[in-house]
């Protein structure tokens, strides 16, 4: 007993270790830096602050500014990403030609490079680019000195972006839900002589819910985190700066407050768990949620 | 005028340089005399030297130099470090936060007071005592009344405008902008040329761009950001609000609006009017051999010519250095009017520090060079304040808001950004 | 009639959202190939020929050939590692079931839901404070046992009954062998899932190398590409060949393994 005991704990070792350091000490280092004004010039003047970091950033209106538009970001990508992965998902989900390349090509984007498909969309979107010329074609007038260079665009072009870049990642997902749902259920539908909608509304999407469940979830930590893009795209101006870019620019870069951008993290942390904590909540539910 | 004045001073102090050079050399001869006669050889010491010169056209300079001085001081060793522009700041804060900072480092100018307020600069007010007035640029070493750095090359801009836009406006060949209402009145000629053709190259809100291509507007109304002693913020003045109206005025009408790159870009394709650059863009268009007929002049004002953004590379010895006497005397070398001419010829800059070196007839070979020498002297630097870079990002931050936002206000913002600035200087 | 028109509608349809997802990338290939510092209108993307001037121009100016190879080491690295490792540790959590690997496993599935953005200060002083910071170790380390393999391995093993490992201790086989020889072959299809997720996510990521590193020599592909579009002589044909060179080898591992690809990706999701 004692020597399995030995060999599991051999065994596991790396990822003790990994836990320890790379995942629990940060964190825990992180939390502590986040009650001091450390700052990474002046490490030997590093001072107690308690939770006035936490209580400065509600009042930082660059911070608020990078939660507002963190917030749209998510709540803007999510529905619409999963809306559209999940017709994509019902599309690709018959039988016709061309069907394997259509769906290679769907998912293609989403395992390329954020700073490749960034600086894609950085000339794609740029004045006289080819988005702004699609849109004079349609009617539209393109924002005149670019999509990225204009307040009321950028923030909403890198979305964009974003959406079509991820759209085929949870249509793969969606796709291997709906494999897993048995056809007699379609076929006694069918008996019964139920439409396209009633199947859909009846079968495909209660049973879909654990998928596309999950589907937020992973969406919901991983949107909450954007900032390669705005990295690339617009360096945080014109009203694109998110959370892990102000934390990114202040704790690394410009004032280099370390503390407070810790404190910052900190406050995404809880935002995330939270988040993820109702969405895991609304798994747990047994009764349908449409 | 005053360009004669500053002719004369030149004058006196070469020679006063020349005399200085005579005696430390006569110095030098006698204390390596005393070395050998005593018979103790000095340890040979290095000196690690962070920069940024890293282009292929440059580098092989910077490394002669470094060989030169090791023959003159077969003791001293000198270590280069290639830093980059994307990735130098960061290296240069994680150097001091880890204690592992060089001996001398090449700094921005921008980048000054922040080490030097974290106390991690040495302070060389004494040993630059007797070299105030060879050089240029000494304000942007100098913080809290004590010098950290050595200005090395500096850089400023002036404005290029192209020839056959201005000629098919209608301006003869030998109109030069020397008002800003001139200026304006020209941008707008040539904007009004064609769809695709602009009058002004205005930058986007780019990070550290921005403000630099405003301040020299500002200032050329007569405007500053912070009163002469420091103490007030002067930001939402009534110069700074005609000057952001000016530059918004410009910007709306005549921009062709972009990144300082896709500016550039476009002005070398013949496409617009004036744009504010520097002497990279001179370099530019002679390694590329690009043609397009362009002229340079000084940066217009109010009646006399205005004043343009100096910047620069500036040379400083962290705290931690143990071999500051040979940082102080490679410095030195780096430094001098022949090596800096040696510089500035390869890398075709513009703007040397030492007052000697830009009396050089190159600067006067032709007649951008001239421009660039004239407009060195018409040209501040922004503040040397611990706190710049978040004043940098506030500036930036509110004329972004004026020229791109939705509201026609110049004033409140400017207000919000003065009360902002104040609260930061409070702390 | 109304159904032929309804056929021709859908094959439009499907046509128009097939132009949407490859357009971007087809065009950074063409754009690639393009004489530099030619426009990149319409008409010169199909009217200008082929070139691979670009290509060249980039290898000889930049240090792209070797983020290239930074990226391909790191990422062939942090795969082998997490394949050893993952298994190791998920075989140990599926096998042993004791209080410290119930909670191990506990702080897999924590980890999983952790955004690990938020980590960027802190990781980054801690690889300063061992000194670690700028170098490989500082690619590799913090990645070598990522806890989505545990997962997955995890709960692979535990559908494989325990029979041929119990034959084998019997037979006298050491511990290791039995991992390494007998459990191992059985787990091909999900460390092959597990490989190419670890590799595609390493070859990609953008946030921790860029701030764990500082030097040129150390830059993986994404660094170096957003490093490269700061200056101020690369053109868009540059990048974009650039931009080739990192999406190229995802592409063809792709086409390859799509099967994998696929079934990697949704394992997560359906064991949920």
């Amino acid at each position: 007993m004692n020597r399995s005991l030995a060999k599991s704990f051999g065994f596991t070792l790396p990822w003790s270790l990994t836990f320890l350091f790379i995942w629990l000490f940060p964190l825990g280092y992180a939390f502590v830096m986040g009650l001091t004004d450390f700052n990474l010039l002046r490490p030997d003047e590093t001072n107690w602050v308690g939770f006035e970091n936490y209580r400065a950033l509600f009042s930082d209106e660059d911070f608020i500014k990078s939660l507002k538009n963190t917030f749209i970001f998510v709540i803007g990508t999510i529905p619409i990403t999963t809306v559209i992965a999940l017709a994509l998902a019902l599309f690709v989900n018959r039988t016709f030609k061309g069907r394997a390349l259509f769906r290679s090509a769907c998912f293609l984007p989403s395992i390329t490079s954020m700073v490749v498909i960034a600086l894609i969309f950085t000339n794609l979107y740029q004045r006289g680019g080819y988005i702004a010329g699609l849109c004079s074609l349609i009617g539209l007038t393109p924002p005149l000195h670019g999509f990225l260079f204009d307040r009321a665009t950028a923030l909403y072009s890198i979305m964009a972006m974003d959406v079509w870049m991820s759209v085929g990642y949870y249509m793969l997902i969606f796709l291997a839900g709906l494999k897993s749902i048995p056809d007699e259920l379609y076929e006694a539908a069918d008996v019964n002589g139920a439409g396209f909608f009633r199947k859909l509304f009846s079968i495909t999407l209660p049973l879909l819910k654990p998928v596309a469940l999950f589907i937020l979830v992973i969406n919901t930590i991983k949107s909450f985190q954007v900032f390669v893009e705005i990295f690339v795209m617009t360096q945080g101006k014109f009203d694109t700066s998110t959370m892990v870019y102000f934390i990114y620019e202040i704790g690394l870069t410009t004032t280099l407050q370390s503390g407070y951008a810790s404190a910052a993290a900190y406050i995404l942390f809880g935002i995330i768990t939270l988040f993820s904590l109702v969405q895991f909540a609304l798994l747990r539910r047994r009764q349908p949620l449409w | 005028m005053a360009a004669k004045e500053y002719e004369m001073l030149i004058f006196y102090e070469s020679k006063l340089v020349d005399m200085r050079r005579r005696s430390s050399r006569f110095l030098a001869v006698i204390c390596s005399f005393l070395i050998l006669t005593s018979g103790t050889i000095a340890a040979s010491t290095t000196i690690e030297f962070w920069q940024f010169w890293t282009d292929s056209k440059i580098k092989p300079v910077m490394q002669n130099i470094v060989t030169d001085f090791e023959k003159q001081n077969p003791e001293i060793k000198v270590n280069l470090t290639d830093l980059t522009w994307s990735n130098g700041h960061e290296k240069i804060v994680i150097a001091f936060a880890s204690k592992n900072a060089p001996d001398i480092i090449e700094l921005g100018s921008d980048w000054l007071a922040q080490f030097a307020d974290a106390g991690q600069l040495s302070d060389l007010t004494e040993e630059t005592q007797d070299y105030k007035n060879d050089f240029h640029g000494w304000g942007m070493a100098t913080y809290d009344s004590k010098v950290y750095g050595w200005p090395w090359i500096l850089g400023t801009r002036v404005m290029f405008f192209n020839r056959d836009l201005l000629n098919k406006a209608g301006y003869d060949s030998s109109f030069i902008p020397i008002k800003l209402t001139e200026f304006l009145k020209a941008a707008y000629k040539v904007d009004s040329l064609g769809s695709d053709i602009n009058g002004w190259g205005s930058n986007t809100a780019e990070k550290h761009r921005l403000y630099k291509k405003f301040l020299p507007f500002l200032w050329s109304y007569g405007g500053q950001l912070f009163s002469d002693d420091g103490r007030f913020s002067l930001v939402a003045s009534d110069y700074m609000v005609n000057a952001l109206k000016f530059y918004k005025e410009i910007h709306d009408s005549c921009g062709f609006v972009s990144n300082q790159r896709g500016i550039e870009d476009r002005f070398l394709e013949g496409k617009i009017g004036f744009i504010l650059s520097g002497d990279w863009l001179l370099k530019r268009i002679e390694l590329g051999k690009l043609k397009i007929n362009f002229s340079t002049t000084l940066m217009p004002g109010l009646r006399l010519p205005g004043k343009s953004f100096l910047g620069g590379e500036i040379l400083v010895i962290p705290k931690s250095s143990t071999v500051k006497e040979a940082a102080l005397k490679f410095i030195r070398f780096l430094t001098s009017a022949d090596n800096q001419l040696k510089f500035c010829k390869a890398n075709l800059s513009a703007t040397p520090s030492n007052k000697s070196a830009r009396k050089d007839e190159y600067f006067e070979s032709n007649e951008h060079l001239q421009v660039f020498s004239r407009q060195i002297l018409h040209s501040r630097h922004s503040p040397v304040d611990p706190n710049w870079v978040v004043i940098e990002s506030i500036i930036e931050n509110v004329i972004e808001e004026v020229l791109f936002g939705d509201s026609e206000l110049i004033a409140e913002p400017l207000l919000k950004a003065k009360y902002k600035i104040e609260a930061l200087n409070k702390k | 009639m109304v159904k032929s028109i309804l056929k021709l509608s859908k094959y439009v349809l499907l046509s128009l959202v097939l132009f949407i997802m490859i357009f971007p990338l087809a065009w950074m290939f063409r754009v690639s190939l393009m004489k530099m510092g030619s426009s990149i209108s319409i008409e010169n993307l199909l009217a200008s020929g082929i070139t691979f001037e670009a290509y060249a121009q980039l290898f000889a100016g930049t240090n792209t050939l070797m983020y290239f190879f930074n990226s391909a080491f790191v990422g062939i690295t942090v795969t082998i590692g997490n394949i050893l490792f993952c298994f190791m540790v998920a075989y140990a959590l599926a096998r042993y079931k004791n209080l410290t690997n119930k909670l191990l496993f506990a702080s897999v599935v924590i980890v999983l839901m952790i955004p690990a953005h938020i980590l960027i200060v802190p990781l980054y002083l801690f690889t300063l404070k061992v000194g670690i910071y700028d170098t490989y170790w500082s690619l590799i380390l913090p990645w070598m046992v990522q806890p989505i393999g545990i997962f997955l391995v995890k709960q692979y093993i535990e559908n494989i009954p325990p029979s041929m490992e119990e034959a084998a201790r019997i037979d006298g086989a050491g511990e290791f062998r039995i991992l390494f020889q007998v459990v191992m072959p059985m787990c091909k299809p999900a460390l092959a899932v597990l490989a190419i997720q670890v590799f595609f996510t390493n070859w990609n990521s953008f946030l921790f190398p860029y701030i764990l590193t500082n030097s040129d020599s150390l830059k993986t592909l994404p660094v170096g590409l957003a490093h490269l579009q700061g200056f101020q002589a690369i053109d868009w044909q540059q990048l974009m060949a650039g931009s080739a060179v990192a999406v190229l080898p995802v592409l063809i591992l792709f086409l390859i393994m799509q099967k994998q690809i696929v079934s990697g990706i949704t394992a997560g999701a359906i064991k949920q």
